[in-house]
């Protein structure tokens, strides 16, 4: 199919000659920068303190799941209220494995990811059938069905909670390499296996879908099926987050694991930053990161504007501060654009 | 015994549930909207309710009278001031807006009112009972069942026989046909918004009198109000009432199986009806 194109370019064609252009000069500036970024991640027990390190991988975390609620409302249409369920069931599965069935906790982190995913693909069957709007409430219900569940459940200390003391088989040093190390692979997933999806034939359907589904589906998207495919990834991300998150804390309890906070922050980072786009993901999670540290000791008025702020968003300025600065400069981080370039003579 | 009780509480506690949900299938069935505020408005009215009767030493009834207005109120407010502006084929922008504006009224509830859970003195009235058979039914709970009643029945002739109620079912069918025809899309969502938040007024009284209320409780309050109308069946009046028993009975029969199991067996037989009949009790193919 694309020789048959190729060859009718070069022999029928008698226009300009073209090439697709996919890079920009912002995209390879982004690109070394974000190398930078993962290696510095990566490598933080050189260089930054316990406090530091831990304030970053609670960043790292936010990134992944606003990137994975991201792919979900920007691209497959999907709004869910209830991510919190996969973070929960993620860190819980890791506590058990680690915990309770003494394997290695580096190792459990990549096991318990098993458990986001056995969740998210009964939930679909059961939630697809009901309306847009509905949808995202029924996430929330299985949110709310997965904590009082646990909290009900011996095995895992129900409401009491869990500790990770096979932890302290590690010296301080051992587990700040071990969790730099997880929080840059984190990132490199999420972010930059949600960037190579977005540039890959998929990208182009996910693309389409977002712009229209039923124009999609007509052009041969398989609607159904990659909206499935993007909720199981999505579910399998956030839960990365969320084992990783609570390792960090070394502590999990139903409240903490299941707290619809997890999707409030999701929302207000993509929503603010710019839903459908990967730089959107990054400038709402270092926003929300900076006002909670400056803003959070004022508690309920704080939450009150960050409300009032998605609720803004939603209404005035959809595409976030990224599609403010859009409007201004085009200069993608991350393009997933495909520009037709007229080829000089 | 135990279990005749639990049913009979059970279909009582629906009683409170229909009035949660009414206002939500009305909604939905109109505009294709889940307005997640739903239940932190009814939080408002209820904390306003308590408020208003401490200070000025009135009735649970006239509280009740109260509430209806400022609920109408508040509906047409936030119709002309935020749903107009995301009503629509996409779910994103209503759900997003709606969803903020939650976490800001819980908060801003949590500033003024405190973490505190509160109720309304009714006088005699909440604590009566009288006997049926060999159960002790409360009065309150009655009321509140009988009320959920009228006002379903209300809400369903309404749609049948009144100009109002045609050019609602007209602008729920497809609204721009209906506005083709003569139908203000615009006033009808509002109408539709004012009385949905009106019908909580009354739940936000009985809610209080027969229980407390706290700030941090809307977001339960929407997911029962929504698993009821997904029982009952999307776009059914009586469904939604019908819904809230279902409902009801599965939490009031879980309780009484563990205290712990109570809310659960809520949830479980909402998914247990979406997986075996997601059009939902008396919802059609």
């Amino acid at each position: 199919m694309t020789d048959a194109l190729a060859a009718a370019s070069t022999t029928t064609f008698d226009g300009p000659r073209v090439r697709v252009q996919r890079r920009t000069t912002s995209s390879i500036v982004a690109l070394i920068l974000s190398v930078v970024v993962l290696v510095a991640v990566a490598s933080m027990p050189l260089w930054a303190s316990q406090g530091l390190i831990r304030d970053i991988v609670r960043l790292c975390c936010y990134i992944a799941i606003a990137q994975m609620w991201n792919m979900l409302a920007g691209y497959a249409g999907i709004v869910s209220v209830g991510q919190q369920a996969f973070v929960g069931v993620a860190a819980y599965m890791m506590f058990i494995i680690a915990q309770l069935w003494g394997v290695d906790p580096f190792v459990a982190v990549v096991l318990a990811m098993i458990a986001p995913a056995l969740l998210a693909i009964p939930t679909y069957g059961l939630l697809h059938r009901l309306d847009g709007p509905y949808f995202a409430i029924g996430t929330w219900v299985i949110a709310e069905v997965m904590r009082l569940a646990t909290s009900n459940f011996g095995y895992v200390n129900a409401g009491a909670g869990m500790s990770l003391r096979v932890m302290t088989g590690y010296s301080a040093t051992e587990r700040a390499v071990g969790i730099s190390l997880l929080a840059a692979l984190m990132l490199l997933v999420t972010v930059g296996g949600s960037y190579w999806l977005l540039r890959s034939r998929y990208g182009l359907a996910l693309i389409a879908m977002r712009d229209n589904p039923i124009a999609a589906a007509s052009q041969g998207v398989n609607v159904s099926r990659l909206r499935f495919l993007i909720w199981v990834a999505a579910a399998v991300g956030t839960g990365l987050a969320g084992a990783i998150y609570f390792m960090a804390q070394l502590r999990i309890t139903p409240p903490s694991a299941y707290d619809p906070n997890w999707a409030n922050i999701a929302i207000f980072i993509v929503m603010v930053g710019g839903l459908g786009s990967l730089e959107g993901v990054i400038i709402g999670a270092l926003i929300y990161f900076f006002a909670d540290r400056w803003f959070g000791q004022y508690g309920a008025t704080y939450l009150v504007v960050l409300g009032l702020l998605t609720l803004f968003m939603a209404l005035f300025a959809r595409g976030g501060i990224w599609g403010l600065i859009c409007k201004v400069v085009d200069a993608p981080w991350f393009p997933t654009r495909r520009t037709l370039v007229e080829e000089r003579q | 015994m135990q279990w005749l009780d639990g049913l009979v509480q059970g279909v009582l506690l629906g009683g409170l549930y229909a009035q949660y949900a009414l206002g939500m299938a009305l909604m939905f069935g109109v505009m294709r909207i889940v307005n997640i505020t739903h239940g932190d408005l009814m939080i408002l009215l209820a904390l306003t309710g308590i408020s208003l009767a401490a200070t000025f030493a009135l009735g649970p009834w006239t509280v009740l009278m109260v509430l209806v207005a400022l609920g109408a109120i508040l509906g047409l407010l936030l119709q002309r001031l935020i749903l107009n502006r995301v009503v629509g084929a996409d779910p994103l922008p209503s759900l997003i807006a709606t969803f903020g504006l939650s976490v800001a009224l819980q908060n801003a509830m949590l500033q003024v009112w405190s973490a505190d859970t509160r109720s309304l003195g009714g006088g005699d009235i909440a604590q009566a009972s009288f006997q049926l058979g060999t159960l002790y039914v409360g009065v309150l709970p009655v009321i509140v069942l009988a009320t959920a009643t009228l006002l379903t029945g209300g809400l369903d002739a309404t749609l049948r026989y009144t100009r109002f109620g045609r050019s609602l079912r007209a602008a729920s069918a497809d609204v721009e046909a209906a506005a083709m025809t003569g139908v203000n899309p615009k006033g009808v969502y509002a109408g539709a918004t004012a009385v949905a938040v009106a019908i909580l007024g009354f739940a936000a009284v009985f809610q209080s009198m027969r229980a407390t209320v706290a700030p941090a409780d809307g977001p339960f309050q929407l997911i029962y109000a929504f698993e009821a109308v997904i029982i009952g069946g999307m776009g059914s009046i009586w469904g939604a009432f019908l819904g809230a028993m279902v409902l009801g009975i599965s939490q009031s029969i879980g309780f009484r199986i563990d205290p712990g199991f109570g809310i659960l067996a809520g949830h479980l037989v909402f998914l247990l009806i979406l997986a075996l009949r997601p059009q939902g009790l008396l919802g059609k193919d």
